[in-house]
């Protein structure tokens, strides 16, 4: 049997807080599989214990019950991390290293070295467009810039998982929409990611299932198509239809038991069109 | 695909690539800035003794500099020790580098031995520093003995010049201070593992400097003449436990006077200091290994 990328079982934390006798339920017995190669999304408001569960997951907070693992791991183990990379949230890696530094010291503590490591960095700066920034302090790095690089850093080590925490938080559309496509081809090339972000739109584009946490309680969760689908409506989009069609296929479903609930020319997707106009003008 | 190397325990290469971005991290934070006061106060100090002093202004120098390399190393230790855990966990960078196959004992291991290599460069370069004004002050000396002492007593004051100047016999008194620079940073590392601020670190760090100085003899005029009370021995003996006896590196006062330092008290103090570093990490370690992030 192939284990899961990740496996949460029963997982509950309890945080306590000073001169509270009750403490605050953060995560209340969770439970959920992520198989190999998927993109989850694991959504929710402020507050409702994502970033806990990441840590967890991460080994960075001890649960206060139940269990976590990472490829069939103990994710409290030092070892489950060799398949992992991680992008936290608003990351202020060390201003004072140079891109090509970030990506050096951060293989370097996943075991590479040598010129293996150095091709690898400059492989990863390409993929993530930061080449030309390669020396550049990264002090002087735009947020998008250090979105990308923490993107960078969490692939350095070959992950087999990925977990991003709002990766385009902060980042203008065109960012954005580049950090979306490097997801896709981190799902492509097979790695498992588990995507945090308040970003809902992309996260329906880009990921296979979703989990929304509330008040630490798993509420719902499974594939999106599941989930928002309203089950007995059908969306039809049609071309050059002309109105003489249009009444026939209303009479048509009139005699069929069937009504047309709308009917309105499509909009164009307002990311697409921004991106147009401004790569245009680029 | 690569294949992941394989995992070990505790890898020196993991600790070494944290030290270096610690020591990188604080170079380029430009702390070494500090060392020009400690420049400014040794030639400053030259020239004073030159014109003011009544002593032998080689001696009066070398009190100087061995007093500002301890407060200087302290200092500089206390400072960069203190904020490093916390700026991590503020930024978030603790968690991008533990979300990688680090355990928190190399973390914590590279963090310090950065720090122990800048106080390391830090107190070779104050003692070069140190030895070339002496050397300058002693080239001075010798060239006014020259003109104003008779021939045949002329090599007599020109040895004495010299045993007054920079000696071997003051680089375990050196090598003293920064074992005390050390355990002070150590010290402070484990302060930052449970405190809340850098603030309380650092306030918490000094009133330990202190009372590591003045506990030895508070212990002897406690426990001096068959008086003392059993509170009181046992409030010694728990002071004495948990804060480090500092007043033993007080040795190198003695050396700067001239005084060469025995082997067996040198390696005895030398031994405490490594032990405490040793404890205080330790203690670093278990509160860091438990605490959540």
């Amino acid at each position: 049997m192939i284990a899961s990328a990740i496996s949460i079982r029963n997982l509950s934390k309890q945080f306590q807080v000073p001169f509270r006798r009750e403490p605050v339920h953060a995560l209340q017995d969770i439970s959920l599989e992520i198989p190999a190669g998927e993109v989850y999304g694991l959504l929710g408001p402020n507050g409702s214990g994502k970033s806990t569960a990441m840590k967890i997951v991460l080994g960075l907070v001890s649960p206060t019950s139940g269990t976590t693992s990472l490829f069939g791991m103990d994710s409290r183990q030092v070892e489950s991390r060799e398949q992992v990379g991680f992008l936290p949230e608003n990351p202020y890696f060390y201003k004072y290293l140079t891109g090509l530094e970030t990506l050096l010291f951060f293989g370097k503590l996943c075991g590479l070295r040598g010129t293996a490591l150095n091709d690898k960095a400059r492989a990863l700066l390409k993929t993530v467009g930061l080449s030309e920034a390669a020396d550049r302090r990264l002090g002087g790095y735009s947020k998008g810039m250090l979105q990308r690089i923490g993107l960078a850093q969490a692939l350095v080590g070959d992950p087999r998982l990925l977990v991003l925490d709002e990766p385009t938080a902060g980042v203008d559309p065109a960012g954005s929409h580049d950090i979306r496509d490097l997801i896709l081809q981190f799902k492509a090339q097979g790695i498992t990611v588990l995507l945090c972000s308040h970003q809902l739109s992309q996260v329906q584009e880009i990921c296979d299932r979703v989990g929304i946490l509330h008040q630490g309680c798993l509420v719902a969760e499974g594939r999106i198509e599941d989930l928002v689908s309203t089950r007995n409506q059908t969306e039809l989009v049609l071309e050059n239809a002309t109105p003489a069609f249009l009444e026939a296929l209303a009479t048509l479903a009139q005699s069929s038991n069937t009504r047309i609930l709308a009917q309105r020319k499509p909009h164009a997707d307002l990311e697409r069109y921004f991106l147009e106009v401004t790569r245009n003008q680029a | 695909m690569h294949a992941a190397p394989a995992h070990h325990l505790f890898s020196p290469r993991r600790v070494i690539a944290l030290a270096h971005n610690t020591l990188l991290e604080l170079v380029r934070l430009k702390v070494f800035y500090f060392l020009l006061l400690f420049a400014l106060l040794v030639i400053g100090s030259s020239i004073f003794t030159v014109k003011f002093s009544f002593q032998n202004p080689l001696q009066v120098l070398k009190d100087v500099g061995l007093g500002a390399m301890s407060i200087f190393s302290w200092l500089l230790g206390l400072s960069c020790t203190a904020n490093l855990l916390p700026k991590d966990q503020e930024d978030r960078t603790l968690y991008t580098i533990l979300a990688k196959p680090v355990s928190r004992f190399e973390y914590l291991l590279g963090k310090l031995s950065g720090v122990f290599l800048l106080l390391t460069v830090a107190v070779l370069l104050m003692s070069a520093m140190f030895a070339g004004v002496l050397g300058v002050r002693e080239q001075q000396e010798i060239n006014e003995l020259t003109l104003s002492t008779p021939p045949e007593l002329l090599a007599q004051a020109v040895a004495a010049v010299h045993a007054a100047a920079f000696q071997v016999s003051l680089i375990p008194a050196i090598a003293l201070i920064l074992l005390k620079a050390l355990l002070c940073s150590t010290l402070t590392l484990f302060i930052s593992t449970f405190a809340t601020s850098s603030v309380f670190t650092i306030l918490t760090s000094v009133v330990v400097y202190l009372i590591g100085h003045v506990q030895g003899i508070a212990r002897e005029a406690w426990l001096a003449g068959g008086e003392a009370t059993a509170f009181l021995k046992v409030l010694s003996a728990a002071v004495a436990l948990l804060f480090p006896d500092l007043q033993m590196f007080n040795v190198v006062d003695e050396v700067a006077v001239g005084t060469v330092l025995p082997a067996g008290l040198f390696w005895q103090v030398s031994g405490f200091g490594v032990l405490y570093i040793a404890v205080y990490f330790l203690l670093a370690q278990v509160v860091f290994a438990s605490k959540e992030l």
